[in-house]
């Protein structure tokens, strides 16, 4: 049985989209929050810090956000701080707030992760920023996008597994359409072949509906010490292993540009502190900026022997072995930065519990879920596992 | 409503220890970082080699590289390089690099021999351009 490290005893995610109603991303965070505080039956003045996750301060124009979010969370007093890893960033402060809660200096930690990645600038700006979350120095100053970095990655990746155009169209019609069933997401829909073939070719092989959106949006996760669980949950499920790890920055320096050796080693490293194998994992929430970054996840997370075999068997569907990315994923729910990792880790919450949207929702509770998340060009990676009250 | 604000900012990024590779670069020179202890190669420069020496000195590289996987797209054409007397690969944008009959768009065009050559940026960016050899037809 896996040790617990914490509970994840509230949860809350907002719309991810693109909001043209006038909100802004102080707004979503304390929509999230609230939902999370509410779940997790404590009151404010029981939340000893404040971990915020939000990737760009060009994004917010705030610098120091924590300190901001602290006043209008209603959480004055408590210890704040900003987690900031790229893509990785939610994920991060989620186990930032584990670590916090191991040290037995705190009892319950609020995690909130927010972005405004797609209403406050344009999307060809914030593209150009993306450009800048990699070697700014090298890659930025050629040019080179995110979706760039990402086919040349997955190029080298097809050169060891036999995936292909028909394996991203799988991915990207199941993460769309698992997206259908979330009232969240950001981009629900049932995508036929020809229309992920025939949309704009961006970077060969990604085309436009090979890619996540970009998106607004907050999620947040109460998480609490062990002996303070509150009373009223007793189900709660809870984080059992956390690991985080790192590359070289350089795609052409690693000694396989389509492998992901960081999440590869982070997997290692939380399922070394959980006491499980990727093998008794049921449920997945992965990191799909692109449809085979997915692929590239489920080979580096030890989810499958043969990836496609698995993905034509459907284990990876609602329903399967091992469903992957329910929520839709990044490209389905949505991707606002510092919120991605955290609503990946409530989502699996929910689905321990079993108390995720109905049609999404495995008939038999799951055990194990990880959530996967990273940032660059999987330069930053950070795994979680949280486990069922039943496990 | 919206609020509209406008901000713009001018960095002058000083390079520091990239210096010798940036100013290579400005002038359509490849100058790597070679390492003191394994002689490893690597551009663009890794500042501590995968053997972990942190010792290392700059070498002049030919400039020339040789396609490994390219991409196309709305996004410009970029690819992964190998350039001559390197260890490490390098990510470039393309320039009048035509793609040749037969490649694959699917699969690592990792039999490609396709060859071009490091060019001077015409911005004041540092960036890495290859580019065929003046005067070579690019078909
Ligand atoms: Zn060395």
């Amino acid at each position: 049985m896996a040790q617990i490290k914490a509970i994840v005893c509230g949860v809350g995610i907002t719309a991810f989209n693109r909001r043209t109603d006038g909100s802004s991303f102080r707004d979503w965070a304390l929509a999230a929050f609230e939902d999370a505080l509410s779940m997790s039956s404590l009151e404010r003045p029981d939340i000893d810090a404040l971990i915020v996750a939000s990737e760009s301060d060009f994004f917010s124009l705030q610098l120091n956000p924590a300190s901001v979010l602290a006043g209008d969370l209603g959480l004055i007093g408590a210890s704040t701080m900003r987690v900031e890893g790229g893509g990785a960033s939610g994920q991060l402060a989620v186990q930032a707030g584990v670590r916090l809660i191991q040290s037995g200096a705190i009892r319950h930690v609020a995690v909130v992760g927010v972005d405004p990645s797609a209403s406050q600038l344009s999307a060809q700006t914030v593209k150009s920023l993306y450009s800048f979350s990699f070697d700014a120095w090298v890659d930025g100053m050629t040019g080179v996008s995110s979706t760039v970095l990402y086919a040349l990655s997955f190029q080298s990746f097809m050169n060891r597994v036999a995936v292909n155009s028909h394996h991203l169209g799988q991915v990207t019609r199941q993460n769309r359409a698992n997206a259908m069933h979330n009232p969240r997401a950001h981009l629900g829909r049932l995508h036929k072949q020809p229309e992920i073939d025939e949309s704009p070719m961006i970077a060969t092989p990604y085309r436009r509906l090979h890619c996540s959106p970009l998106s607004d949006g907050a999620a947040s996760v109460i998480l609490s010490a062990p002996k303070h669980r509150p009373g009223k949950r007793k189900n709660a499920p809870a984080i059992v292993g956390a690991g985080a790890a790192s590359d070289t920055v350089h795609l052409g320096a690693r000694s396989d540009a389509g492998e992901f050796a960081a999440k590869r080693l982070a997997m290692q490293r939380a399922c070394r502190e959980a006491g499980i194998t990727a093998k008794q994992i049921n449920i997945a929430e992965v990191y799909d900026a692109y449809a085979g970054a997915q692929l590239q996840a489920i080979d580096a997370l030890g989810l499958s022997s043969d990836i496609c075999r698995d993905l034509d068997d459907g284990c990876f569907s609602p329903g399967g072995n091992c469903p992957i990315n329910l929520s839709g994923g990044l490209m389905g729910q949505g991707a606002p930065v510092g919120a991605t990792g955290v609503a990946q880790t409530a989502t699996c919450a929910l689905l321990l519990e079993g108390l995720y949207e109905k049609e999404l929702q495995p008939v038999s509770l799951p055990r194990y879920a990880v959530a996967d998340t990273h940032g660059g060009i999987c330069t930053t990676a950070a795994v979680t596992l949280l486990a069922g009250a039943a496990a | 409503m919206t609020i509209t604000h406008t901000l713009n900012l001018d960095y002058q990024l000083q390079p520091g220890w990239l210096e010798p590779y940036v100013q290579g670069l400005l002038q359509g020179n490849a100058v790597a970082r070679s390492c003191s202890a394994c002689k490893k190669i690597s551009f663009p420069p890794v500042r501590v080699c995968a053997c972990n020496s942190t010792s290392g000195e700059w070498v002049g590289l030919s400039g020339e590289a040789h396609i490994v996987s390219r991409c196309d797209g709305s996004d410009g054409s970029y690819a992964l390089v190998q350039f001559k007397g390197a260890d490490t690969r390098a990510v470039v944008q393309l320039k009048g690099m035509v793609q040749l009959k037969g490649m694959v768009q699917l699969k690592g065009m990792a039999e490609s021999s396709q060859v071009g050559y490091l060019q001077a940026p015409e911005s004041g960016s540092p960036a890495l351009i290859l580019a065929p050899a003046s005067g070579e037809s690019c078909e």
